[in-house]
């Protein structure tokens, strides 16, 4: 009886530990039932043996007929589990359940293999992300950059089209396609697109895409080493040319000269071109005439401010593409509070984001606004006279004349100037601006403004003064 | 047991197996030893890793069957020490075996082979193609070192073989320079493609005999077996990237220069090469020269011209010397031809006369 006693006694914490795990286990995870079954398995065979044949298996999943699937590294283990532990295995899996009918062994790849291991390594905080800086060499496109993460609103809405459109039929339908809007409303974004999309729709043809200070860069370079001929070939040979940023050609004659023929081949050969601008082609400075024309001979798209239905569609969408999810209270508060640019806004969900990571929970409302205090801009506050006095300097008129009652020519037109700028960069109201300027009526401070805002989309001349005045006014 | 080998035999299977053998001792004691069996099929030697396994034939007297296993390491040792002609008689009784030859007796502990595992074959040995094994033996030796030998991409790890219309194509390319060789099979039917780690390939290659092997492989296992020897290796189960997309179609400037020259004068051009280990090349038409140039800011600067006939634009590019001399072991042509595709594209290397070799490699940053 002593004999026989001690290992039965021997047996009882073991039988015990096996209920406690039992019990707590999900039966239906396959990273639990593993880990019991490995456990159960430890204590049958020798360390060596353990370690040799376990240790790079895994559950990979159990089937609804009750067969549970064990991936294994090699055609090795394959056939050493059957031959070994088949039975021993099948006992253990049954102990658990007798939902469990057999076990099949499955030679895992070798990517999958790798798998559990990290997951094991890396608990809690999410890896940030380095791939969003990745740029592909051949063709300077970012793949980050694709139609998929584009957000479409009224206020680009027809500029997505004509990119739809052009993707059709390259070189044909809209040639050259120009793309212009201020900064931040997702010019880059969109050619890019257009660029990822084209290379994927049509394999083997090739695109490249630049900025115009690349290529100005490039030429220059390209003409002090003397291979100016292989500048030439190298952007002939491309079916999709995207440009970047026209605007800053201007003042560069040569090079304007270069992308004046290196349009025209491109263009005669129905190669696809696409540019962006900040501003409309026709009102780049210090471009030459023959090239302005050539840049709004296709088709011609601005892309407005975006509408706070758009703006809150951009938020969404940007934050679910890092995996975190924003309530709508913030969202909301994001879009209205920052204006301006979608650059802006993007920087302010990432830095969201990124709080979102390092605490593992997406922000509240109360977080928000205290992390957005640092991107709200201050309120420009400038005097009026300020502004009179720099319009007055300007257009060479004596200040004083701005507030008289007179209707002179030359000092009618910098008042409207004043108007305008007060109402459409200061946001101060039509009574006060009438007041200000010498007590005129709000009528006639509305009317000066819709004036020349009227007049400023067919005259270049006053648009720059105005680009000039602003400059001044900063 | 008791068996009786020439003391040769016995050594060069030793070494063969041994090979096989896993070198770490953490894991299972039986997996680094050598399993020697005496059966009806005569004497056999067998060695796994799991990566790899051997099974060999040797030739020999059986007087009594049995099966033994012995750490390979001993055994190795011992076998290396043989000098003279003769036999050796081993003989196992209880948990010991001795090794009797000519003068001395040494007396080894044997290791429990229950655990030995299985040597696995492809399940479904449909896929097989017949080559002589000498061929298949420089084609992975040559070839191997052109992998990666990080295993953190296990498919720029393995040498990919396709075997297509009556050819077989291996490649093996570490990212920064590729090589494909191409051999011609006797039967035409068979087509599959697989991935051999290319340290496998390695092990196996020096195990080959120079008689004809059968390959023969499915989706995770490959085998070698000729009439002495059964060589199994794991497959790596990956996708081999679209190698053939990075050939350049066209080329701008083509080279053709004797082998001699281009080894020597990379040789001494590689004693001036930086810690980049970099090389400048140049290719001039005009003068139908061919140009290598190295600077080392410690030890001084070389530069070397070699006749060669050189048509097309002229070029220059710079390479890791070091993937330039590898084609050298890949080729035994006697000129070979250099084809540029333009600044940062990769160059060509190709044997004249010798179609079976490309030759792959990009060059660094200007």
């Amino acid at each position: 009886m002593i004999l026989t006693g001690s290992p039965r006694n021997a047996r009882v914490p073991c039988a015990t530990k096996k209920r406690i795990l039992e019990d707590i286990m999900n039966k239906g995870d396959p990273r639990e039932l593993w880990e019991y079954v490995l456990t159960q398995v430890e204590l049958s065979i020798s360390p060596a043996n353990f370690n040799t044949w376990f240790r790079n298996s895994f559950i990979v999943k159990i089937g609804e007929d009750g067969v549970v699937h064990i991936g294994v590294p090699s055609q090795f283990f394959k056939d050493w589990y059957l031959k070994k532990f088949h039975t021993l295995l099948l006992k253990i899996i049954r102990d658990v359940s007798y939902e469990f009918r057999n076990i099949e062994y499955a030679i895992m790849k070798d990517e999958h293999r790798r798998i559990p291991k990290e997951t094991k390594n890396t608990r809690g905080a999410i890896e940030l992300p380095l791939e969003d800086f990745y740029i592909n060499k051949s063709d300077n496109l970012n793949p980050r950059y694709t139609f998929d993460t584009f957000v479409i609103g009224s206020f680009n809405n027809l500029a997505y089209a004509a990119a739809q459109a052009a993707l059709e039929r390259p070189g044909i339908t809209y040639n050259p396609l120009f793309i212009y809007g201020d900064t931040g409303r997702g010019k880059t974004h969109l050619i890019q697109a257009i660029g990822n999309h084209f290379k994927k729709q049509y394999q083997g043809r090739k695109v490249f895409y630049l900025t115009s200070e690349k290529f100005v860069v490039d030429y220059t370079d390209a003409v002090q080493a003397g291979t100016a001929n292989r500048f030439k070939d190298k952007y002939r040979q491309y079916d999709l040319l995207i440009m970047d940023d026209v605007q800053f050609l201007s003042k560069k004659d040569k090079t304007q000269e270069e992308l004046f023929h290196l349009f025209n081949a491109l263009y005669d050969t129905n190669k696809q071109i696409i540019f962006s601008s900040d501003r409309a082609p026709a009102a780049i400075p210090d471009i030459a005439e023959r090239l302005k024309g050539r840049l709004a001979s296709g088709m011609t798209v601005d892309i407005g401010e975006p509408d706070p239905e758009s703006r809150m569609a951009i938020i969404r969408k940007k934050a679910s593409s890092h995996g975190v999810l924003l309530s709508d209270e913030v969202v909301d508060y994001v879009a209205t509070t920052i204006h301006g640019s979608i650059r802006e806004l993007e920087g302010m969900v990432n830095s969201i984001i990124c709080h979102a990571q390092v605490k593992g929970s997406a922000p509240d409302i109360a977080e928000v606004r205290q992390s957005l205090r640092s991107f709200t801009r201050p309120q420009k506050n400038i005097s009026v006279k300020n502004v009179v006095d720099k319009v007055a300097e300007f257009y060479g008129i004596d200040e004083e004349s701005v507030y008289e009652k007179t209707r002179r020519r030359e000092v009618v037109r910098p008042r409207q100037i004043i108007m305008y700028i007060l109402r459409e960069d200061f946001r101060i109201s039509y009574p006060t601006i009438g007041a200000k300027l010498g007590g005129r009526d709000h009528t006639t401070v509305i009317h000066s403004c819709e004036k020349i805002k009227r007049e400023i989309v067919g005259d270049n001349e006053l648009a720059q003064e105005i680009q000039n005045i602003r400059t001044l006014l900063v | 047991m008791i068996i009786s080998i020439e003391k040769n035999k016995f050594s060069d299977a030793v070494h063969t197996v041994s090979r096989f053998a896993e070198r770490k001792s953490s894991t299972l004691h039986v997996l680094s030893s050598i399993l020697i069996i005496a059966g009806d099929e005569g004497i056999k030697m067998r060695a796994t890793n799991l990566e790899t396994g051997v099974d060999l034939k040797i030739e020999g007297e059986c007087t009594s069957k049995g099966v033994v296993a012995i750490p390979a390491m001993v055994l190795q040792q011992i076998a290396t020490s043989f000098t003279q002609d003769g036999k050796i008689n081993i003989e196992h009784i209880g948990d010991i075996i001795s090794i009797t030859s000519g003068t001395g007796k040494s007396s080894i502990k044997t290791v429990p082979y229950d655990d030995f595992p299985s040597i696995p074959f492809p399940e479904n040995p449909k896929n097989r193609i017949i080559l002589s094994g000498t061929l298949l033996r420089t084609l992975f030796t040559s070839i191997a070192s052109c992998a990666s030998s990080s295993t953190v991409r296990p498919e720029l790890a393995s040498i990919y073989l396709s075997i297509e219309g009556g050819v077989l194509t291996a490649v093996a390319t570490d990212s920064f320079r590729l090589a494909e060789k191409k051999v011609p099979l006797v039967s035409k039917g068979t087509q599959g493609r697989f991935l051999i780690p290319a340290k496998n390939a390695l092990d196996i290659a020096q195990a080959l005999p120079d008689a004809d092997v059968i390959v023969s492989f499915d989706e995770h296992q490959c085998a070698f077996v000729s009439d002495t020897s059964m060589l199994v290796s794991r497959l790596t189960n990956a996708v081999y990237p679209d190698y053939r997309q990075i050939i350049p179609k066209e080329s701008v400037v083509e080279a053709v220069m004797l082998r001699k020259d281009f080894e020597q004068a990379l040789k001494r051009t590689t004693i001036f090469s930086d810690t980049f280990q970099k090389i400048r090349t140049g290719f001039d038409p005009k003068k139908n020269l061919f140009s290598l140039f190295a600077k080392n800011a410690d030890i001084g600067e070389s530069s070397e011209t070699i006749p060669a006939r050189v048509s097309g634009s002229a070029l220059e590019l710079s390479f890791n010397h070091r993937y330039l001399s590898a084609v050298l072991a890949l080729t035994g042509a006697e000129s070979i031809t250099l084809l540029a595709a333009g600044v940062g594209r990769p160059l060509i290397i190709k044997g004249v006369g010798d179609t079976s070799l490309l030759y792959l490699v990009s060059p660094m940053n200007q």
